[in-house]
């Protein structure tokens, strides 16, 4: 009796049938994903969470050859752009362009995007666009498919820039008349945008449930190669036991974040298979410069010196993370300077520059979340005894909250993503003269690092720019406001039947499930 | 009976406010949400702008106030996180949360009201004991060692049930013994003891000597005098279910219910969620406790007549 009576109010409660547990079909795939984003706005968004997921639903007016690392610019919504002056790049636009929601996009959606992001007055788009869009000046309409942008300085990285997530196409009436005056953009509008996100690319967002499943369907109005798939599915699953679990089963065809020690349970299954790469982001260690306690750029390269990195990407990545000797990765192109040696691991002259720095004894503070960067806790554990091996005392300090601006913070980690493909995308927003870091008061220029970072930024002639990048880093090893630890390796799970990889092109983290990115056999 | 009434409600509306207060100012003594949602990087000029935006630039207390007097509207605010109505989220959360609670409570007393009959009854034969072993590995297998192993067994190596979501009926399976296995062995001990209780009272050798049937002696006599203490203890339970129970198992199932919408805000700093979970937690506990208090009423004629 009870028992039937459980049968039945649990059927009562159920929403759907049992469903059979059969691989999903070519026509739809399905993804479990270990993090999933609380709103969709590509302007707003600078998270690694987020970046999966733009790419599939939204455009740039410059495209990008994903498969290679290095920068070749393709047309994308733009067809043609050709530099008027020395500050102003002209964009001709391709017609015949639709929004998902069936409205044309012309040249009064482009300077909408664009402005929105190089005038902002929406606080969130303020405070993240001015480290990254700074040079830009304003986007003007110049007829329905022509647009001009202009910059404050002539500008070396247009194509980068202009390819880049937050700069991304939305469309101007749709989001204004999301809420109140359809003729105002008002910050109510911004916000609602970010609920239910509309772009121009091969797949539109059917669903969005925050931090839980998007779905995306075709779009059959696509101006270039159709979506691959009818429908995908990306559902959250937070627990990686349970994500390895649902893709055994074939309940997803996709999984993201397989930490190292799992890659040989998913490949032990015959049905599966994994994918992974060294990701352009680096996971770095801070130092707070201004606090009293590492004030000493001796104590902070002694500190450095005393980190065997390579020890690091063994224990914790099985050797897959990439330890650089400077900021430098090879999708920064011309840029990626593997000469210059601005680390380095040397134990003796760790224990010298401590000796010469003045250091007493203090405990050094570090900061970690417990869970946010994958091994970020257990690598801060090796650190403390990295150090401790020198005489450096220290306490890990677990804790979610940031403390990057916090006057009291003496050491923690962080990371330096790729936001787009060149060393301005990671280190020049990083560590810029005004920038994040110095902003949070835990770093400090002078005239002659921002004259170094001006020529580095700025200068139209590549050697000169890798010469400034390589002075640049030269101060950066003399008085160290950080430590490059190493490029984490990320994997993915999926079936055999699944074609897909991460591409070299891309930002951090993308699933680019785009015309001639993935492919399902049978 | 209505001045009884009135007074048990104003210490319910006491109560709240203490536990509304209490949550607003921890949750801010904790850190300001900024610095947890997007909080890197940002200048002090540019954090106090998004602090501004986010409308946590006023006094504690002038924000206390504003809070207090959207809440006599109705209205809990809007997620700092997701910017979306708490109202909405809550929605989506409570009816997964609710399948669950309902799912583990009734097999907790389709399977451990019997059992702890049983183990009583048969107390001194091998069935008692195997019962009481059974409890006993429940009572002390942490549930989500259980829910790893369900998974590892009946969906990793099996592939018979799915591994998460909550699609069907299928999925409910897992989750619904993972989450009851503690109550189950927990209730089952309480009923083994209460009825252990009863079954040495005299009324009951009097129930046999009138010539009674022994399942009839047990279930009607003896159970129902049992009772008491059962949903007392089961109140309990389930108040502890709705408070905390269930997090750790939404989180393994990726099953989007409230308790994994608390952790998260709480993780994030999302106030306006988080006090919206608390209260709505604290509800249900003093809901469950009065509805208890009724049951009791139904099950012993005496505690109705002692308040009437």
């Amino acid at each position: 009796m009870m028992t039937r009576s459980l049968v039945l109010a649990l059927a009562a409660t159920s929403l759907a049938s049992l469903a059979p547990l059969t691989p999903a079909l070519a026509a739809e795939l399905k993804v479990g994903a270990s993090n999933m984003p609380p709103y969709l706005d590509p302007g707003r968004d600078h998270s690694n969470v987020g970046s999966q997921f733009y790419y599939n639903s939204f455009d740039t007016l410059i495209e990008k050859d994903h498969s290679t690392a290095e920068a070749k610019f393709l047309p994308g919504l733009a067809t043609q752009w050709n530099r008027i002056d020395d500050l102003t790049m002209e964009f001709k636009l391709r017609p015949g362009v639709v929004f998902h929601n069936g409205e044309p996009l012309t040249a009064d959606d482009v300077v909408f995007s664009f402005n929105r992001m190089f005038q902002a007055s929406f606080p969130p788009y303020a405070v993240r666009s001015k480290d990254r869009l700074n040079n830009f000046d304003v986007a003007e309409k110049v007829d329905d498919l022509t647009v001009r942008v202009r910059t404050k300085k002539p500008e070396p990285l247009w194509e980068t820039l202009i390819n880049m997530q937050q700069l991304m196409i939305v469309p101007e009436d749709y989001v204004k008349g999301l809420t109140g005056d359809p003729k105002v953009a008002e910050n109510s509008d911004f916000e609602a945008f970010a609920l239910a996100p509309v772009g121009s690319g091969p797949y539109r967002i059917a669903e969005f449930i925050p931090g839980e499943r998007i779905v995306w369907q075709r779009h059959d109005a696509f101006w270039g190669d159709k979506a691959p798939f009818e429908r995908v599915t990306v559902r959250s699953i937070p627990e990686m036991a349970t994500r390895i679990t649902a893709l055994k089963n074939g309940e997803v065809d996709i999984i993201t974040n397989l930490p190292p020690d799992q890659l040989a349970t998913v490949e032990a299954d015959p049905n599966l298979k994994t994918a992974g790469m060294v990701t352009p982001l680096f996971h770095v260690l801070i130092y707070n410069t201004l606090n009293e306690k590492m004030a000493s750029p001796k104590l902070r390269q002694a500190l450095n010196h005393a980190i065997d990195r390579q020890t690091l990407s063994e224990a914790l990545w099985q050797g897959k993370a990439v330890v650089p000797a400077s900021h430098t990765m090879e999708p920064f192109g011309a840029l990626y300077m593997p000469e210059l040696k601005t680390f380095e691991y040397d134990i003796e002259k760790a224990k010298e520059l401590l000796a010469e720095s003045g250091y007493k004894g203090e405990e050094i503070r570090i900061d970690t979340s417990a869970t946010y960067y994958t091994n970020g806790l257990l690598a801060m554990q090796a650190v403390a005894e990295m150090w401790g091996a020198i005489g450096v005392k220290t306490r890990i300090n677990v804790d979610d909250k940031w403390t990057g601006n916090d006057p009291t913070m003496n050491a923690r980690n962080w990371s330096n993503p790729m936001y787009f493909p060149d060393p301005f995308g990671s280190f020049g927003v990083m560590w810029a003269p005004g920038g994040p870091s110095e902003g949070e008061g835990r770093f400090k220029t002078d005239a002659d690092y921002a004259e170094k970072w001006d020529r580095f930024r700025f200068s139209t002639d590549v050697a000169a720019r890798r010469q400034a990048y390589g002075e640049l880093m030269e101060r950066i090893k003399n008085d160290p406001p950080f430590l490059v630890l190493y490029q984490p390796y990320e994997s993915w799970g999926m079936r055999k039947t699944v074609d897909w990889a991460p591409a070299p092109g891309h930002i951090p983290y993308v699933l680019d499930f785009r015309a001639g990115s993935i492919r399902v056999d049978g | 009976m209505l001045e009884y009434a009135l007074a048990r409600l104003l210490r319910m509306v006491v109560t709240m406010l203490v536990i509304v207060t209490g949550v607003f100012f921890a949750t801010r003594l904790s850190g300001n949400a900024v610095d947890f949602i997007g909080g890197e990087g940002l200048s002090a000029a540019d954090r106090a702008t998004l602090v501004a935006y986010y409308g946590l630039d006023a006094s504690w207390l002038e924000q206390y106030w504003r809070y207090l007097r959207a809440l006599a509207e109705g209205n809990f605010g809007i997620s700092l996180v997701e910017r979306r109505p708490v109202s909405t989220i809550a929605l989506e959360r409570v009816g997964p949360s609710l399948q669950l609670l309902v799912g583990a409570v009734l097999l907790t007393l389709a399977v451990a009201v019997p059992a702890g009959t049983l183990a009583a009854v048969y107390r001194k034969s091998w069935a008692g004991s195997m019962i009481m072993g059974a409890a006993f590995l429940g009572y002390a297998i942490p549930n989500f060692v259980l829910a790893v192993l369900l998974i590892l067994t009946l969906s990793f190596w099996l592939g018979w049930l799915p591994s998460s979501g909550n699609g069907s009926l299928a999925h409910f399976v897992m989750p619904v013994v993972a989450l009851s296995a503690f109550y189950i062995a927990s209730l089952t001990r309480f009923t083994r003891n209460a009825m252990l209780d009863v079954l040495s009272q005299d009324y009951l050798r009097t129930a046999r000597a009138k010539g009674l049937a022994e399942p009839r002696v047990i279930f009607k006599h003896a159970l129902r005098n049992a009772l008491i203490t059962i949903l007392s203890v089961l109140g309990l339970q389930i108040a502890g279910l709705a408070a905390a129970g269930n997090v750790v198992i939404e989180t393994i199932f990726a099953w989007r219910g409230i308790g994994e919408m608390l952790v998260s805000a709480a993780l994030r700093r999302d106030y306006p969620v988080l006090q919206f979970g608390v209260i709505a937690v604290a509800l249900a506990v003093i809901l469950i406790n009065t509805l208890v208090d009724l049951a009791y009423g139904a099950a012993d004629p005496r505690v109705r007549l002692a308040r009437s």
